[in-house]
């Protein structure tokens, strides 16, 4: 199977890998797996103020999915929680022209930018008690 | 198809691999074109079918994951793809963690080594609870231990690549 440039390109040169404090209560945490294939995945957003300013992922398993990931966090940076939250893997499909088999990596990277999210807001209830 | 029908074996998980092997050979020695080469046009097909069907209920057989996933498909059970549930939180942090270390032991024989025969215990663990699962009927119990032994199988790949590396393959 062919994976497009776009793929290739951030598979080569995956933006944001990397670790945040996940002890931090800024951060965010988001870890997901695909049992099908065995991949994971770690997405991490740090929050400040309702604006995500950083982002870092892990991801062990494919091309596309590291590239799903690597794309993902990109695009997160900058915008609100509200406006991550609107993130679909189809437009993750679309910018990276991903074959119909290669679809399951987008969900991933969709089910870890929402686990951030939840994670983040978990622990800002905590801290309010 | 039923690849354990195909062979003529019982429907378990726990096979005794020899005579499925066995049984394998000597029905494609049955099937051979040659031994069709004389015979009626559709004779020579229908044995051409049957040996391909036998090769592909050999391959579904020998490996663990795919008998598994035959057994629980004939079960009427959803499996592969996006089909299966979440892994748990607490196994996927395991699986990171696990990934992360190899990650940190490549280059080092000694650490590469101890990952590997940790990776090979895993692997042995996770096939023993899927079959013991499969084999007394609770498949809604085995479909999360299959996921678990996909992430073995993966694992113990990566993990053999890294060994394989450091002989400089």
């Amino acid at each position: 199977m062919a994976y497009s440039d776009k793929v290739i390109e951030h598979y080569e040169n995956p933006r944001n890998v990397g670790t945040l404090d996940k002890n931090d209560d800024n951060v965010g945490t988001g870890l997901v797996g695909a049992p099908a294939c065995g991949d994971v995945m770690r997405l991490q957003i740090k929050v400040e103020a309702g604006k995500i300013v950083d982002a870092k992922f892990k991801t062990f398993g494919c091309g596309s999915a590291i590239a799903s990931s690597s794309l993902a966090t990109e695009w997160l940076k900058g915008k609100s929680l509200e406006e991550a939250e609107t993130i679909q893997n189809t437009a993750i499909v679309e910018e990276l022209n991903l074959p119909p088999v290669k679809i399951h990596c987008s969900v991933l990277a969709e089910d870890a930018i929402k686990s951030a999210i939840a994670d983040f807001r978990a622990k800002q209830a905590a801290k309010k008690g | 198809m039923d690849p354990f029908a195909v062979l003529g074996l019982p429907r378990r998980f726990t096979l005794d691999m020899k005579q499925a092997e066995a049984r394998h050979l000597e029905l494609s020695k049955t099937l051979h074109p040659d031994r069709y080469a004389a015979a009626a046009p559709n004779e020579r097909r229908m044995a051409l079918s049957r040996a391909v069907e036998v090769n592909e209920a050999w391959r579904a057989l020998r490996d663990p994951i795919k008998r598994a996933e035959a057994i629980l498909t004939l079960a009427g059970k959803q499996v592969g793809e996006t089909r299966e549930p979440k892994p748990a939180p607490a196994f996927l942090m395991e699986v990171m963690e696990a990934r992360e270390e190899l990650d940190e032991a490549k280059g080092n024989a000694e650490h590469v080594e101890r990952v590997v025969s940790r990776a090979r215990a895993q692997f042995a663990a996770a096939e023993g609870e899927l079959g013991a699962a499969i084999d007394r009927g609770a498949f809604d119990d085995a479909i999360p231990l299959l996921g678990r032994l996909r992430y073995a199988a993966r694992f113990l790949d990566e993990a053999r690549l890294a060994e394989d590396h450091l002989a400089g393959f």
